[in-house]
């Protein structure tokens, strides 16, 4: 009895590989594309940042053209306040102390509080 | 419970005492943080040297100058008080469509430059007086006058 043979012309080549289509694009066209979106993300960044530089110019110099009149007005109600102290101080005690050793004004650790409703 | 009035509030917190008759006296300008904003480029353009007269002062104080400067101080309120009462006499209705603006808009300038523009053109006309951004780089539009605000909630073109 004859012994098996492989067939004539020798066997077919066996299929190790899935025969899949490789998906999407190519690798470089993601990588290109990453970077143009960066790109673009950093040139938004850019103008953003200059944008808020030029927004906080305008709030600081806004509020520097109104500070030496909300000064002023802080200044004044220091002044009427001393006075006001000088004057309480003047009738309960009939004398004036000075509480520190110098002459330049110093502003009060302690306010007066009136006991009754005023404003 | 919690019968008792509570002790410390605003209102008896404040010291009423006039200043005394020997200060001349000077209306405050009593504008609240919104309209002080709004006109605040105006009171820089048209008071300027009062402000920095009164500045100097301070400077030259050390900061304090509390007795030395009233006199400068109350020229600066004046001042601002005048520009105040002239923006409300010429253009009370950009004004006031503007700082109310401003206050809906926890007082970000840039979601209001409609109503900006309008007080600016009204003042400018009215009382010459113009906004100017001092330091702002040369070559661009100044932020102010951008169509587009990014940072607005609209952000497109604005007027």
């Amino acid at each position: 009895m004859p012994q098996d043979m492989p067939p004539v012309g020798g066997y077919g080549p066996v299929q190790y590989k899935r025969n899949i289509p490789a998906r999407g694009f190519r690798p470089i066209t993601y990588l290109v594309g990453m970077h143009l979106l960066m790109g673009y993300g950093y040139y938004k960044l850019f103008h953003g940042i200059r944008e808020q530089n030029e927004l906080a110019r305008e709030k600081v110099w806004g509020r520097l053209h109104i500070l030496p009149l909300l000064q002023a007005e802080e200044d004044r109600d220091q002044v009427r306040r001393h006075f006001a102290d000088k004057a309480r101080e003047k009738e309960l005690l009939g004398s004036e102390s000075k509480v520190y050793n110098t002459e330049r004004f110093v502003r009060p650790t302690f306010v007066y509080t009136p006991t009754k409703v005023t404003q | 419970m919690a019968a008792r009035e509570p002790q410390f509030n605003q209102q008896v917190l404040v010291d009423t005492t006039p200043m005394p008759a020997d200060i001349p006296s000077v209306q405050e300008v009593g504008a609240t943080s919104a309209p002080l904003t709004s006109a605040a480029y105006f009171i820089g353009d048209r008071c300027k040297a009062f402000n920095d007269d009164y500045m100097k002062c301070k400077q030259e104080a050390n900061g304090r100058g509390e007795f030395d400067c009233l006199k400068e101080g109350r020229k600066v309120t004046r001042c601002a008080a005048s520009v105040i009462k002239d923006i409300n006499t010429h253009c009370l209705k950009q004004f006031t469509a503007h700082w109310e603006c401003l206050e809906n808009n926890n007082h970000h300038l840039w979601e209001c430059r409609k109503p900006e523009m309008e007080l600016n053109k009204c003042v400018f006309d009215k009382l010459g007086l113009k906004k100017t951004i001092p330091g702002a780089p040369e070559g661009q539009t100044p932020v102010h006058l951008r169509p587009k605000q990014i940072y607005a909630q609209f952000p497109g073109p604005q007027y």
